[in-house]
């Protein structure tokens, strides 16, 4: 554990701000977007499940689907299950050389097999950044199998098994930091909640875990689960490195109950959220407890579809009781137990399901520990997204319904890195300093869904 | 005195007409476009020969039901050989559950209360032909 908290206490400044970085274009990129697949399988227009006509919020239209495990259908007879998705981004950092790269070819296989059986898997080949290269791994996965038409007490009742591969990402609400893929890019140490997903080591697409749902009455949710992280070497297949590993986790709970009310021009959802278990990091370590619980509003106004506003609100709280206290290299020791808390806000506006805005604040702090977070021990992060994009296609009066383009203007902003506005990493009087703002990106991508 | 006669005869008969004529329902067929899209357009296309979830409506005033030939309706509604999507119809299919209104049907909608949005609703459902 020492080593291991020494390793990252001691990376060099220009590390830590490539990991800023290559966080930031995760967050713009690896959101589960509109599906053209699940479009010609039901004959909806995107713009149904999605309120900007390419994802990743979804409509209520579009959660329902979702809840149905994906099985929807216009019925007629069996669609071919694939799609795919190419992205061109122009990246301009406040710091750095600009480029201009192919940064991701997806492919979905999405579709329903039964009334009872659906899902999607994406493949991401991303580019990595280096001399025009690309890492190709196993992104998103939820596999269902869903009773619909069920009566619980003479009400409506559907039940489902999700098996997934991240707490949260089988949300119907889609607010949750797996489902979004939207949180704050957290600074060295091991930061972040463990559903928040923005922090190193974190369960995104490394684990796999089975959840059994219901929803009653159209409104009421609940799900509860477990989880256990893959083998490194089956990380290793997937085509994830190894140093990204959540570690060995075990004796996984997780839950997720929510009211969700369609009122057709508007919606709104409570929910709560909650995970407890078992880390090992490294895999030999000792064992860390962590128990996540969050809570998430959201609220959209529909109306007639011309103007839509989203919102939605999400704090998860996450507790750490360590498994060790270590020395640090200035002699201090470790604390025993931590907090670590993340908070995202967001807020788009859609006109004509075709122009969008989404602004969003994100933050994560947490109780300091000298050890564990460098090179502060102060794990506080605060940054800001804001995203204009515009999607000519996807709706039913457009040139096609169920296919789409995407061209986005995306501005990440960092007002606060690893706990500080200023020389973020700490380096000596003298030495190049990094202020949060050098971590900042201006990126215009083009992205066409097909 | 004829002329006269024949007038209020040809009155009385154009009154009677339209006495007896079902009540015509006052849409604003404007305002049903907004309706449409709120409760009908995530599973129905207006568009001649597009099938979502649910079958087109273009042409739906009118229609018999269960007709088109390339969507697949439930039994339920195949057995109503006798409907017709009339305003009056739809009136009553659509004011109720779907499934109350036809039980067995694949349709999955509550039902639209408020009158006035219903009138509107099918004033513009009767101009998409």
């Amino acid at each position: 554990m020492l080593s291991f908290l020494n390793r990252r206490t001691m990376r060099r400044p220009k590390m830590l701000l490539w990991c800023g970085l290559a966080a930031l274009l995760l967050l713009s990129s690896t959101a589960a977007q509109a599906i053209p697949a699940f479009a010609r399988q039901t004959g909806s227009a995107c713009a149904d499940c999605h309120a900007g006509s390419y994802g990743p919020i979804l409509t209520p239209y579009g959660m329902r689907f979702k809840l149905n495990g994906y099985t929807d259908t216009d019925g007629h007879g069996t669609k071919i299950p694939l799609a795919g998705q190419l992205t061109e981004t122009h990246t301009a950092p406040a710091r750095g050389p600009s480029s201009t790269a192919l940064t991701e070819a997806d492919l979905y296989i999405a579709g329903r097999i039964s009334d009872q059986f659906g899902g999607y898997a994406k493949v991401v080949s991303a580019y990595t950044g280096r001399n025009n290269t690309y890492n190709t791994t196993l992104s998103n996965l939820d596999l269902r199998f869903v009773a619909k038409e069920l009566k619980l007490n003479g009400r409506d009742f559907t039940l489902g098994v999700s098996v997934n591969n991240s707490p949260g990402f089988d949300d119907p609400v889609d607010v949750l930091p797996a489902a979004t893929s939207l949180g704050p890019a957290t600074g060295s140490g091991p930061t972040g909640t463990f559903l928040g997903q923005s922090g190193p080591n974190n369960p995104a697409n490394r684990v796999i875990g089975a959840n059994v749902y219901g929803l009653y009455d159209s409104n009421w949710y609940g799900e509860v689960g477990t989880y256990t992280s893959l083998p490194t070497s089956t990380q290793d297949r997937l085509g994830y490195n190894i140093s990204g590993d959540p570690g060995k986790i075990s004796d996984t709970g997780y839950f997720r109950f929510a009211y969700m009310k369609d009122m057709k021009r508007q919606f709104f959802s409570v929910g709560v959220v909650g995970l407890t278990t078992k880390r090992q990091l490294p895999r030999t370590g000792p064992s860390d407890n962590l128990f996540d619980l969050g809570y998430d509003l959201s609220y959209q106004f529909i109306g007639n579809r011309d103007n839509i506003v989203q919102l939605s609100y999400v704090n998860i709280l996450e507790k750490r009781k360590y498994g060790s206290t270590p020395v640090g290299p200035t002699g201090l020791t470790a604390l025993p137990r931590g907090v670590l808390h993340d908070e995202t806000l967001s807020v788009t506006y859609t006109f004509k399901q075709a122009y969008s805005l989404q602004v969003a604040h994100l933050q994560s702090n947490g109780t300091r520990d000298a050890v564990r977070f460098g090179p502060f021990g102060n794990p506080d992060t605060t940054a800001n997204l804001i995203t204009l994009f515009w999607t000519p296609f996807g709706r039913e009066d457009s040139f096609t319904s169920i296919a789409n383009l995407k061209l986005s203007a995306t501005w990440f902003r960092f007002t606060k890195f690893n706990g500080v506005t200023n020389n973020i990493f700490g380096v000596p009087f003298g030495a190049v300093q990094t202020k949060p703002g050098d971590l900042n990106a201006f990126s215009v991508s083009a992205s066409v869904a097909f | 005195m004829t002329k006269l006669f024949l007038g209020l005869c040809t009155a009385t008969l154009v009154l009677g007409w339209v006495l007896a004529s079902p009540p015509a329902r006052a849409g604003d067929a404007s305002a049903g476009s907004d309706v449409f899209k709120t409760e009908c357009s995530e599973c129905h296309s207006i568009k001649e020969g597009r099938n979502k979830k649910g079958p087109s409506l273009f042409g739906v005033v009118g229609r018999k039901a269960a007709t088109i030939s390339d969507y697949e309706y439930s039994d339920a509604l195949r057995s109503k050989t006798d409907w017709v999507w009339t305003p009056e119809k739809l009136h009553s299919y659509l004011s109720q559950p779907a499934k109350q209104a036809d039980p067995g049907t694949k349709m999955k909608y509550d039902g639209l209360s408020d009158a006035k949005q219903l009138d509107d609703l099918i004033s513009y459902l009767s101009t998409v032909h």
